[in-house]
């Protein structure tokens, strides 16, 4: 469905209410903002869309260790290159708004999570996910045997059948024991 | 690309159905295949009411993108299902009251004050600084409210009815005329700052003002048309007033609650836990992200040590333990006592300041000599007590929660004990035979309106209070700030920017709410007082934040520490409601001033104004008062609790039994992969046997 320039159809409005966690206002500021990262001619295509560099332009994502992550998980394009749609948009928006579910949160971290995208989590990608938190440059960066330690430590926790990855139902049961998940998991505009 | 899940199940609508054999074959081939495997949806919706109930919320919680929830929801809407007249009503119903929360819900938030600034604060200092000033602003919605309970219930009558000519006043029954006397002096200014003076004691101009009890008038407005009852009026909006402040907290408790259970306490996690609930999404800039992203790592860092250092710890001695068990009884001796001399030294510095009279300027520092004295205990004492606990070696979290408690007990009984000291001096210890207390049942020559004295001390603590924030922001914080920013030496470097430390904040906010509290009953207008002082207090919270004071090191958890905040909150309460209950039911109110100075209890001006009504409401009401009544109910409410307690023990057996069943399912999904390889290389090598040139479409593994 594509978006008109500047108005956006009442009946796409409530469809989008119905499908998403946003509220018209949301829904609405979203639309607003999407508009402004669309190129001048782009405007007015049926389905723009825009490319992940003018995304993580985004001051809600410009800082966040995960912005490409993000920007690729909620991708629809075929070629995996990052860019969104505007209700690529909204289902990141919803995802990361205050009224979503955790079972939604949990499973949108999850994939966030998974470099590689192979549907678990292995030791390369808790390491590269350890880094991101930590800040991956040299001076941040924790020492080979801490990441061994902490990784160890992790997949002892987590790993409840013992097969040397985290999967989604082990994530979800890790994140259920967290009370500060729910709140910290959100991106409002 | 999307991967299916083991097993999952919707009871609404769609049914969702994941077949576990992919993941066992995506297992076998990882990231090779590029193929779109979307989960796969059952389309076939039965049970038409149930899934009209959930399918609005069910569609939400389909975690796929945008045009594959358009596909499903049109296919559900062309599946019209055939109901009656009852079910379709009833379900347009629920969607209109579904839109119609959530409209309320969307003007509730737009209406509430600084959106914005919490916003901002959130995005740069983390979830824990902003739990602080979210709980402010509940106090001061909780505040403005209560001063409109009070202003329409009291004061606007009183102000209206002062003025009137219909009031009748209820006349002398006490000839005791040595108890009746009352002159708060409202002088001509006599000297400059008097004024000035006044307005910080609360006495001179400010006594006999609306301001505190010994104003208020025993008025009972008896029109033809409207009749008011201003005693019952005080003592019933004060008592409305505490339990709507209760009602308030339990209500914002009961959200925290529910997800503190549900994680069983909140365990202070482990690393699995840290490492993927810690970062906060909603941070924003550079500058607010690499601390963060330095807060994580300290605190990994510091896990991985102290699991280094426990593993060291669990070979001492037996010696060595009981060394150290002994040297914590010791240092708890230590504690407990300084915080025993704190209240003693609160003791003798009220029964001082209370004792004396005067006018100059030295007067008004022994007029605020409890003030100070607790303000200076509550200071004083939890630095030490910090030092004290380093000697302790407890884990760091324990140390926190230890400390924590401390300073709640030492602020919260030290207010008790400032209370026990008036309560003391105001009825002789209790004991009427004495003198001093046995012409008016309470020490008239001291106190001549005792209401107003209490409910001056009240307004007291809550200015100095006030006063105390603003001072040490203006003569602390700042040039602590400016010093660490342009002098170059060592000491400044080391001591740094002011920390935002969270708990101690909010005790801070906890001790003036509970102040309000308990003045309340002696005082109208202090929750207005309050609103305001709050207001100011936010403002120069979130200023001091900005400009002096850098992220804490350690993280505040924010969903378990706002449970703590609450429940101390609900402990000030408590406090105040037994302070309240034991003035208005056990002391004699003064017989100079007041509302309830020709009774003898403050609570006998509700039985008598109830012998004034109808037959049948008087017998409604002693019907609900009688055992009749109460212990039906009583029983009935054991028999309820006795059942919510059985669901949550089978509850938490489910959930045990589901996490079991997790583990074996798990085991049993190893045991199928083993057999399936060995089948596979068995198939392969039968298959090579047969035709050494054929491969097959695996390729080699």
């Amino acid at each position: 469905m594509g978006t008109t320039a500047s108005q956006l159809p009442k009946d796409l409005l409530s469809e989008y209410q119905e499908l998403t966690f946003l509220t018209k206002q949301e829904i609405l500021l979203a639309h607003k903002r999407f508009t402004e990262l669309l190129a001048r001619d782009d405007r007015n295509c049926p389905n723009p869309r825009v490319p992940m560099s003018r995304i993580l332009t985004l001051p809600e994502l410009k800082s966040n260790p995960f912005k490409e992550r993000i920007c690729l998980v909620f991708s629809t394009s075929d070629n995996k290159d990052g860019s969104l749609t505007f209700e690529d948009f909204l289902d990141l928006l919803s995802a990361f708004s205050d009224s979503a579910t955790s079972d939604i949160k949990s499973h949108y971290a999850f994939r966030i999570f998974d470099f590689d995208d192979d549907g678990t989590l292995d030791r390369k990608d808790l390491e590269r996910l350890v880094n991101c938190l930590t800040g991956d440059t040299d001076e941040t960066r924790l020492t080979s045997d801490e990441m061994k330690q902490l990784i160890n430590n992790i997949l002892e926790e987590s790993d409840i059948d013992k097969d040397g990855t985290v999967n989604l139902s082990e994530f979800q049961h890790v994140i259920s024991r967290s009370p500060d998940f729910v709140s910290s998991f959100k991106i409002v505009l | 690309m999307y991967w299916a899940r083991e097993r999952e199940t919707s009871d609404a609508g769609g049914h969702i159905h994941y077949s576990p054999h992919q993941s066992l074959r995506l297992r076998e081939r990882p990231s090779n295949s590029a193929v779109q495997r979307p989960p796969q949806f059952n389309w076939n919706t039965d049970q038409p009411e149930e899934g009209a109930k959930g399918r609005p919320r069910n569609l939400k919680e389909l975690p796929l993108p945008m045009e594959l929830k358009k596909a499903i929801r049109q296919v559900q809407q062309m599946k019209v299902p055939v109901m009656s007249n009852w079910q379709s009503w009833k379900i347009s119903k629920s969607k209109t009251m579904k839109r119609f929360l959530e409209e309320s819900r969307e003007v509730l938030a737009y209406v509430a004050p600084w959106r914005r600034t919490l916003h901002k604060i959130g995005g740069h200092f983390g979830g824990g600084v902003q739990s602080y000033f979210l709980f402010l602003r509940f106090l001061v919605v909780l505040n403005f409210l209560s001063f409109l309970l009070i202003a329409g219930f009291v004061l606007a009558p009183s102000i209206v009815f002062q003025s009137s000519p219909g009031n009748s006043e209820t006349q002398n029954s006490i000839d005791r005329t040595e108890c009746m006397i009352y002159s708060p002096e409202p002088q001509s200014l006599s000297v400059f700052y008097q004024y000035f003076l006044d307005l910080l004691t609360g006495m001179g101009f400010m006594e006999y003002s609306y301001l505190f009890y010994g104003f208020y008038n025993n008025t009972e407005m008896m029109n033809t048309q409207v009749s008011y009852n201003i005693p019952v009026a005080y003592l019933l909006t004060t008592a409305f007033y505490f339990i709507f402040c209760l009602i308030c907290i339990v209500l914002r408790m009961g959200a925290v609650i529910r997800d503190v259970v549900k994680t069983g306490g909140g365990a202070v996690g482990g690393y699995s836990t840290l490492v993927f609930t810690a970062w906060d999404y909603g941070l924003q800039g550079n500058r607010a992200t690499n601390l963060k992203q330095n807060n994580i790592r300290y605190q990994l860092q510091m896990d991985l040590e102290e699991e280094r250092i426990r593993k060291v710890a669990a070979s001492l001695t037996m010696a060595q333990t009981m060394g150290l068990y002994s040297l914590r009884a010791v240092l708890n001796l230590v504690v407990f006592g300084l915080i025993g001399g704190a209240f003693y030294a609160i003791f003798k510095a009220t029964q001082f300041s209370q004792s004396q009279t005067g006018d100059n300027f030295l007067h008004l520092i022994v007029q605020y000599l409890p003030s100070i004295v607790i303000t200076a205990a509550n200071f004083l004492v939890p630095f030490l007590c910090d030092k004290i606990a380093l000697l302790e070696k407890h884990s760091p979290s324990t140390t926190v929660i230890l400390a924590l408690l401390r300073a709640v007990f030492l602020r919260l009984v030290s207010l008790g004990v400032l209370l026990f000291t008036l309560w003391s001096g105001i009825t002789c210890n209790g004991v009427t035979e004495n003198t001093a207390c046995s012409v008016c049942q309470y020490n008239h020559k001291q106190y001549q309106c005792w209401e107003t004295r209490v409910g001056q001390e009240m307004y007291k603590l809550a200015v100095f209070d006030f006063i105390t924030v603003i001072a040490v922001m203006i003569l602390v914080e700042f040039p602590r700030r400016m010093l660490v920013d342009h002098c170059p030496c060592k000491l400044a470097q080391f001591v740094g920017r002011q920390e935002f430390v969270v708990p101690q904040n909010v005790l801070g906010l906890v001790y003036g709410q509970t102040v309000v509290w308990t003045g309340a009953l002696f005082c109208p207008l202090l929750p207005a007082i309050n609103t305001i002082k709050f207001i100011i207090i936010f403002y120069c919270r979130k200023i001091t934040l900005f400009q002096n004071c850098r992220p804490a090191d350690r993280t505040f958890r924010s969903n378990s520490s706002n449970f703590f905040f609450l429940l101390v909150l609900l402990l000030g309460w408590s406090l105040a409601t037994v302070a309240l209950i034991y003035a208005a039911v056990m002391i004699h109110p003064s017989m100079s001033c007041g509302p309830f100075r020709f009774l003898s209890m403050m609570w006998s001006v509700v039985p008598d104004s109830l012998q004034t009504l109808s037959n049948s409401s008087r017998d409604f009401l002693y019907f609900m008062g009688s055992q009749a009544f109460c212990i039906p109910l009583f029983v009935s409410l054991c028999v309820v609790l006795c059942y919510i307690a059985a669901l949550a023990s089978v509850y938490g057996k489910t959930v045990s039994l589901l996490r079991s069943q997790l583990k074996m399912e798990g085991r049993d999904k190893q045991f199928l992969v083993k057999k399936i390889k060995e089948l596979n290389s068995a198939n392969r090598r039968n298959c090579e046997a047969w035709n050494p040139t054929s491969r097959d479409s695996f390729g080699t593994k």
